[in-house]
Parts: C-alpha cells; sequence; structure tokens
C-alpha cells in the first residue's frame, strides 16, 4: 500500500540558518504522525513545507505517490481542498463570526449557501463542544481554548482525509490541552483521516500519536510507535521527554548569574 | 569613497528590487482578480469602510479647507481689487488639486495604514496561511477588493470633498466676508468647466490605486510580530504619501 506521505532528504535553509537537514520520513495513511522537538528545530518549517507554503530547497515530498515540492497554484490549491489544519494560534479571522469562520471553506471553496454552511457550522461546533451561542460571537470574544476548538472545528468542516495540527495545547492549561488533545484524536478516528501533529508537549504526543518521531538539527533523529516512546534508549529521546539541561540536543542558550 | 558608494549601490538595488516586487504582487492580484470566484460581500465591505466611514474626515478636511482658502483668497485679492475672483478660484482650486490631493493624503493616513495594518496582522498571526489551506488564494480574498474599492471610492469622496469644500467657502464668503450669496453661486458656477472637474476625479482614482496598493503590498509582505506591522503600516504610509505628490505632478502635466 502507498503511503500517504513520503519525505525523502528533505532540505530548507533560510540565509545561513539551514532548518531541515535531510528530513526522511514515511506516513502511512490513516495514521496519526506526532512530530516532536525543542523549539526552533525546523517542526513548523517541515508542516509548512508539507502545505506547499514553503518551497523546500532540495530533497522530495510525496503525497499519495504524487511529487508536491513542483506543484502549481492550482495544483496546491486542489490538494489543499482535502486538507484540515489547526494553527499555533488558532489563525482565526477576526473579522467573521466564529460560525462563519467554520464554514468559510464551505462557502467560498465549495460555493454552498450561507445558511447551509451555517447548520455545518453550527454541527461542527457542537462535535467540539460548543453550543450555538457561541456562533455569532466574534473570535475576539472568546477564550483561546474556545479558540482552539473553533479552528479544529473549522479544519473538520469539510471531513478531509488528511489534518495538521501545529502545536494545537500551546499556551493552554493542562485540561484545555487535555480536551483538545481528545477532541483531535476523536476526530481523526471518526474521519479515518491521516494525522500529522507537531507538539513539543508530550502528554499531548503520547495522546493523540500512534506512532512519535523526534525531529533534532533538521532531522529525524528517532521514529518509533508511541508507546515505547518511554522504554527508548536513545539519548536525544531520553533528554528530551525528561526535559534534561545535558545531553547530545544543544540548545542555543547561554546562561548567567543574575547578580 | 567606495563605501559610500557602495552604500548608495545597495540603496539603489534595494529600490530596483522592491520595484521589481511590487510590479510582480500587482500583476499576480490583477491576474486573480479578473478570474472568477468574485468575492463581491468582500468588495462591498471595502466600499463601506473605504467610502462611507471616510466621509467624516473628508467632509472635515475639505470644509475648513474651502473656509481658509476664502479667507486666503480674500488677503490677496483685496491688495488690487479683485475680490470677485475668490468664487472662481475656491472652486477651481478645489475641484483640479486640493480635493483629490487632500482626501488621497487623508485616506493614505486612514486606509492606508488601516490595510497594511489588518493584513500584516494577518501574516504575522497566520491568517494568510489558514487563507491558503481554505482553498482561497488571499490575494483574490484581501487584495483584490481593496483595490477595486480604492480605485472607485477615491473619486466618489473627492466628488463630495469638492462641493463641501466649495460650500465651505461660501459659508466664508457670504457670512464673513459679505458677499452677495446669489453672485457668490453665480460666479462658482460660471467658471467651474466639466474638465475641471474629471481631472480631479481621474486624480482620485490613482491616488486611490495608489494607496490601497502599497497598504496591502506593505501588508502583505510585513514579517517580524508587532514590530513588523508597525513598519508595514509607516511604510505604507510614506510611501503612498509621497507616490501621491509626484504622481500628482505627472497627472497635472498630462492634465494641464
Amino acid at each position: 500500500m502507498t503511503p500517504k506521505f513520503v519525505i525523502k532528504n528533505l532540505h530548507k535553509s533560510f540565509g545561513n540558518k539551514h532548518v531541515l537537514r535531510g528530513v526522511n520520513l514515511e506516513i502511512a495513511a490513516g495514521e496519526s504522525l506526532v512530530i516532536i522537538g525543542g523549539s526552533g528545530t525546523g517542526k513548523s518549517v517541515l508542516l509548512k513545507c508539507l502545505l506547499g507554503l514553503i518551497q523546500p530547497d532540495s530533497g522530495s515530498i510525496q503525497m499519495d505517490g504524487k511529487e508536491i515540492t513542483k506543484e502549481t497554484h492550482a495544483e496546491n490549491e486542489a490538494r489543499l481542498q482535502d486538507i484540515g489544519v489547526v494553527f499555533q494560534g488558532s489563525a482565526l479571522f477576526d473579522s467573521l463570526k466564529v460560525w462563519e469562520n467554520v464554514a468559510f471553506r464551505l462557502i467560498h471553496a465549495q460555493h454552498m449557501n450561507r445558511k447551509q454552511a451555517k447548520q455545518i457550522a453550527l454541527q461542527k461546533l457542537a462535535a467540539v463542544g460548543l453550543n450555538e451561542s457561541v456562533a455569532e460571537l466574534s473570535p475576539a470574544e472568546i477564550s483561546g481554548g474556545m479558540q482552539r476548538r473553533v479552528a479544529l472545528a473549522r479544519a473538520i468542516a469539510t471531513q478531509p482525509h488528511v489534518l495538521f495540527f501545529d502545536e494545537p495545547t500551546s499556551g493552554l492549561d493542562p485540561i484545555f490541552s487535555s480536551v483538545i488533545d481528545g477532541l483531535i484524536h476523536r476526530c481523526v478516528k471518526d474521519l479515518g483521516a491521516t494525522a500529522i501533529t507537531i507538539t513539543h508537549d508530550m502528554n499531548s504526543a503520547r495522546h493523540v500519536g500512534d506512532r512519535i518521531a523526534l525531529l533534532c538539527d533538521g532531522a529525524i533523529v528517532w521514529c518509533g510507535p508511541a508507546d515505547t516512546i518511554d522504554d527508548s534508549t536513545n539519548p536525544y529521546v531520553q533528554q528530551f521527554i525528561h526535559g534534561l539541561p545535558s545531553g547530545p540536543i544543544q540548545l542555543e542558550t547561554e546562561t548567567r548569574h543574575v547578580a | 569613497m567606495v563605501w559610500m558608494l557602495a552604500s548608495i549601490g545597495q540603496v539603489f538595488l534595494n529600490f530596483l528590487a522592491t520595484t521589481g516586487r511590487l510590479i510582480l504582487f500587482l500583476i499576480y492580484t490583477l491576474t486573480q482578480a479578473v478570474q472568477p470566484p468574485y468575492y463581491f460581500r468582500q468588495i462591498l465591505r471595502q466600499f463601506w469602510e473605504i467610502g462611507y466611514l471616510s466621509l467624516p474626515v473628508i467632509g472635515l478636511t475639505a470644509f475648513f479647507t474651502g473656509m481658509v482658502l476664502a479667507l486666503q483668497s480674500y488677503t490677496g485679492f483685496s491688495r488690487f481689487n479683485a475680490e470677485s475672483a475668490i468664487a472662481s478660484v475656491v472652486v477651481l482650486t478645489m475641484t483640479r488639486e486640493l480635493g483629490p490631493v487632500l482626501a488621497g493624503l487623508m485616506i493614505s493616513g486612514r486606509i492606508g495604514a488601516a490595510m497594511a495594518a489588518e493584513i500584516g496582522t494577518m501574516r504575522v498571526t497566520e491568517q494568510l496561511d489558514a487563507l491558503t489551506t481554505l482553498s482561497t488564494n488571499p490575494q483574490k480574498y484581501l487584495i483584490a477588493p481593496r483595490l477595486i474599492a480604492g480605485i472607485t471610492m477615491l473619486p466618489l469622496l473627492v466628488l463630495i470633498a469638492d462641493a463641501i469644500g466649495v460650500f465651505g467657502g461660501y459659508i466664508v464668503s457670504v457670512y464673513r466676508l459679505g458677499f452677495n450669496p446669489a453672485s457668490y453661486m453665480k460666479q462658482t458656477f460660471d467658471f467651474v468647466e466639466m474638465g475641471d472637474v474629471t481631472s480631479g476625479l481621474i486624480k482620485a482614482a490613482c491616488f486611490g490605486f495608489i494607496i490601497s496598493l502599497m497598504g496591502c503590498y506593505y501588508g502583505f509582505n510585513s514579517k517580524g510580530g508587532a514590530q513588523g506591522v508597525g513598519k508595514a503600516t509607516t511604510y505604507a504610509v510614506v510611501s503612498s504619501s509621497i507616490l501621491i505628490l509626484i504622481t500628482n505632478y505627472f497627472l497635472t502635466s498630462l492634465l494641464f
């Protein structure tokens, strides 16, 4: 069976900063893969390369066996029809009401009439635990946790077969994080979608992932089933999951005494 | 000496690079604007934002400019007994020059800045990326409606500004300087020609295009968080204001 995504020797630099240094990864259809790694290791850049928002310098990305690094605008637009994305800061449109955010793709890309799109938006909001009263509010009037749920509802509104989550629990308290993790897990399983989640939250990674990959210095240094990560003897994994300041992962920080 | 030449050369190269990027941005936006789907709701929203909501600013600017123009003209013209020319000076100055230029500069501050800040914030909060992932082209959805609204609304605003400016001049001339209302109005309409008004409207359409383009371009290409959005806003207002003044000279030469 053809994997959903095949990433081979992917490189991307911004000026002198070499962010991705030969990423190799395969993601099976229907699998939920979590990519973990420290801040600034290139997780979001990798995600944006998969979406076609950033052009890699070299290497290959195949989706359903088709190369996507050289696709045209029109091909990218067509491919994105079947992909839902939850961005790190939710990225809801401030000028639109909550339900209009959820129904955005239905109205603008699928040309559904607004009344019908609103009904679907309300169903999706209910699926993520938000009631009708929230639908008429603007994103600025709801909390960060609710915004993340709205972003999730927007991502699943058209029932896509691929879902991307960029740090879906960042900035949320542990309770809200668990709620979001639960919703992601349920949505992915209900849709039977292939999911790629970027996070540095280990609780979140264990909860939503079938498989976990550790990205370090722009390359995958470990990849395995989510339930085996705690037993791994890989020094990178050990340092990351236990949050150890010393180890093979070099931090780009310099500490000094306060006084 | 070499260092100085290198600096000048770098500035010139940056200018050429920015101009090239701006032209490519414009061409891509225009090609997107003419292809369906058309976002009429977005266009109407921009008509409202640029047109209707700018009326108070434009009205006040034009009203006081018309009043000052009448007073200053009186000061000068009374020295050689040419007070009767005030009505024609006010109407010609407002329609040909001050109406479009002042409206352009005021709209540049109000709308150009708002466009750069709104689109810039959307850029740094990943809303533009979100638009793309929702199968919607950001240039078609955000930029094209603003360009259309800028080009169509500025002439309408200038038409209103012309009328309000002339009215301001009338108020001062009649109630402060003691002119006869009927003869003031007659002189106003006797001297103004259709060409005076249309030249101002052509200028206004060009200024509307410049304001929308610069606001959208700098907002769309902003980066680096709040500071980046602030810079984009400043660049948008400064560049559109300068371009308005430069374009005004060349348009005046053409339409003279």
